[in-house]
């Protein structure tokens, strides 16, 4: 075979296999916009995952002075409201209120649930409506449940046409948000590199800028390299049994967001030590030779030249362990637990968002809609993160160089 | 003629090899002192022994003293950091910091603890005139340092030594990275230091050494082969292995 033959070959084969991999890419991508790019909205970031319910009686019976109204929906002359027919991200359809005027009888009600009993509730953007009781022409109480009221169209040709009045509503938040678990999850970026930051670049420089070459120091080099390589669930379990007696000293008396940013800061530490040392490593030999010929110390020299010229290798190590972070969910099952928490607090329980994605879809009715549209907004995150770290860098290079 | 340092019987191994065997030299206060020698014969090696740079070489091990100020550099009197302030070290390639051409030279007297601004200011002007620098660089004193020019560099590395006011600037091959019209530039500003300070040079160029040197000592092997005043050094060598190497026979 000659040259050109074979040098045709191997061109060939590495186009392919880049070609192959630019499509995977592509179709994963492509995959999560078809499937989750429709569920995403504000209410899907802003809103609470779980439902609340609510049942209120109509305390006012005239008809307020609205304001006019042209949006979306079926509007209710009588009641000022907007009601609109709605798929939730739970693939349940649904009559949502799009639109209530506030002085709408329906947005002052009390409450008719056990103890608490006469509170001021009212419909609002997030409610969507179960059922209600009201009173037909004749002033009789007639229940109209949510199989009776079929659409929206229904339900505001009742309250206009053919009641008297409204009695109570039986209604309940939209839910099927994901603003716990964006929550969650920061606090975990925050926990973790807070512990890991510190602790890891300490140890680099003390691995590269002190250690002598001797036997201990090239062990606890592998012993760092192995621990990349450890399986994020045995992390878990160690964070559980090792770590939790810790945060039961702070106060925690179950697993908890806490324990679940500390077992991540474990391990995130040998992603923080290696990308520091390879940033260490690159900085020229020449500059600490510079540095300690003019009469600094060991630890001036460290800080003020070797340090920032490492700045960029650092900020690649906290975008990896944020990545990481974002990314983690075997890690957590057993230290966050798998409750989905619209409340998080450092002490409580909670889901960051991938494991999220493992919650929903374990559950009894899996939905693909809403793990994708997650999955997306983790896609965007990191790389929002991505951007944000690179803009750094240039920043901080460009005042050094 | 005051001694600036007194090497007695020195020895250094990088590990098991030995790479100065038994070196004797006086070297003298307010002169220039060149090394010539081939690649590889240790002039480096003895050069950053004078502000015990070999300490940070692992394995590197040393014996002998070098008197300096009347104690030994090696004994634990003496204190290291204290040591480099007085003797200052210029590298074969430029090696400015990566910050500006200010920072750059405050950079000795700040990690002594200078913070008075004043003091920094003038310091940092009064050292980039020690090397002419100024007028070229007055306009950027605040840009980057490595936006210089290599010849600029390198006198910027000399002025941040200056700057520290060392009775010895060490200087390893300053010229060797440079172009000629640079290389002149530093050969004239250190005719020009040597009123103020001991000036040590390695070089690889002869000519240099003749032009700018007292003193010259031939280096072989590890070993000094010879040392004398620059003249004799170059016009009648006493040893038939300098006069080899002078007349370019090998090297
Ligand atoms: N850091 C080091 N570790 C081991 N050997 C070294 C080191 N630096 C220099 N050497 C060796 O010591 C000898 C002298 O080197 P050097 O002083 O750099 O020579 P020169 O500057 O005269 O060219 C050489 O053989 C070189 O290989
Ligand atoms: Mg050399």
């Amino acid at each position: 075979m000659n040259r050109k033959t074979k040098d045709m070959i191997l061109d060939g084969l590495t186009y392919i296999s880049s070609g192959i991999s630019v499509f995977v890419l592509i179709a994963i991508v492509l995959y999560l916009i078809i499937q989750g790019a429709s569920s995403i909205n504000w209410h899907l970031l802003s809103s609470n995952y779980n439902v609340t319910a609510y049942n209120a009686a109509v305390v006012e019976t005239n008809p307020g002075n609205y304001a006019p109204y042209n949006g979306e929906g079926v509007y209710s002359e009588q009641y000022g409201v907007a009601f609109k027919d709605i798929t939730t991200a739970h693939n349940d359809d649904e009559i949502q209120v799009v639109y209530i005027d506030s002085s709408s009888p329906l947005a002052n009600m009390e409450s008719l649930i056990a103890g608490e009993e006469g509170k001021m509730v009212g419909l609002n953007e997030d409610s969507v409506v179960q059922s209600l009781y009201y009173f037909d022409q004749s002033g009789e109480r007639v229940f109209l449940s949510r199989t009776q009221m079929s659409d929206a169209a229904t339900l505001v040709d009742i309250l206009d046409n053919q009641s008297s009045g409204v009695y109570s509503i039986n209604y309940q938040t939209l839910g099927g948000g994901i603003r716990g678990s964006i929550i969650v999850t920061l606090y975990l970026i925050v926990i973790s590199l807070l512990i890991s930051l510190p602790i890891g670049i300490a140890s680099a420089i003390y691995l590269h800028e002190y250690a002598t070459k001797s036997k201990i120091n090239s062990l606890i080099r592998s012993g760092i390299d192995t621990l990349t390589g450890v399986p994020s669930i045995v992390y878990g379990l160690m964070g559980v049994t090792v770590l939790f007696p810790v945060t039961q000293l702070m106060g925690a008396t179950s697993t908890s967001i806490l324990l679940g940013g500390l077992t991540l800061a474990i391990i995130l530490l040998p992603t923080i030590i290696r990308s520091t040392e390879e940033a260490l490593m690159v900085v020229p030999q020449s500059l600490r030779d510079g540095s300690l010929s003019l009469g600094a110390t060991k630890s001036q020299t460290i800080f003020k030249v070797v340090l920032p010229c490492a700045v960029n290798g650092i900020l690649t190590g906290i975008l990896l362990g944020i990545g990481r972070v974002i990314g983690e969910s075997a890690a957590l099952v057993y230290t966050t637990s798998t409750v989905i928490n619209d409340y998080p607090t450092l002490l409580g329980q909670g889901t960051s968002l991938s494991l999220m994605i493992w919650s929903i879809m374990s559950g009894e009715q899996p939905n693909y809609e809403l793990a994708s549209a997650i999955s997306l907004i983790i896609l965007i995150l990191v790389f929002i993160i991505n951007i944000l770290v690179k803009v750094v860098a240039k920043r901080f290079s460009r005042r050094l160089v | 003629m005051e001694l600036c340092f007194d090497v007695k019987n020195l020895n250094l191994w990088y590990g098991e090899k030995q790479a100065l065997t038994n070196i004797n030299m006086a070297i003298e206060s307010n002169a220039v002192t060149a090394f010539i020698g081939p690649s590889g014969c240790g002039k480096s090696t003895f050069l950053r022994c004078l502000d015990r740079m070999n300490d940070l070489i692992e394995g590197c091990r040393i014996s002998g003293a070098i008197i300096h100020q009347g104690i030994d550099i090696f004994s634990k009197a003496q204190d290291i950091v204290d040591l480099r302030t007085k003797v200052g070290m210029v590298f074969q390639k430029p090696n400015p910091f990566p910050m500006s051409v200010y920072d750059n030279i405050a950079y000795g007297p700040r990690c002594q603890g200078l913070k008075d601004r004043k003091k920094l200011d003038e310091i940092v002007i009064n050292s980039l005139k020690g090397v002419a620098l100024y007028d070229e660089v007055k306009d950027r004193l605040h840009d980057s340092a490595l936006g210089l020019s290599g010849g600029q560099q390198q006198r910027l590395c000399i002025a941040r030594a200056i700057a520290m006011s060392p009775e010895v600037i060490l200087m390893d091959e300053p010229t060797s990275a440079l172009d000629p019209i640079s290389t002149n530039k530093i050969e004239d500003l250190i005719l020009e230091l040597k009123k103020d300070y001991t000036i040590v040079i390695v070089t690889h160029n002869m000519q240099q050494a003749a032009r700018i040197s007292d003193y010259t000592a031939f280096f072989l092997l590890g070993e000094v082969v010879e040392m004398d005043k620059t003249d004799v050094i170059f016009n009648t060598p006493h040893d038939k292995r300098t006069e080899n190497y002078i007349t370019g026979r090998f090297g």
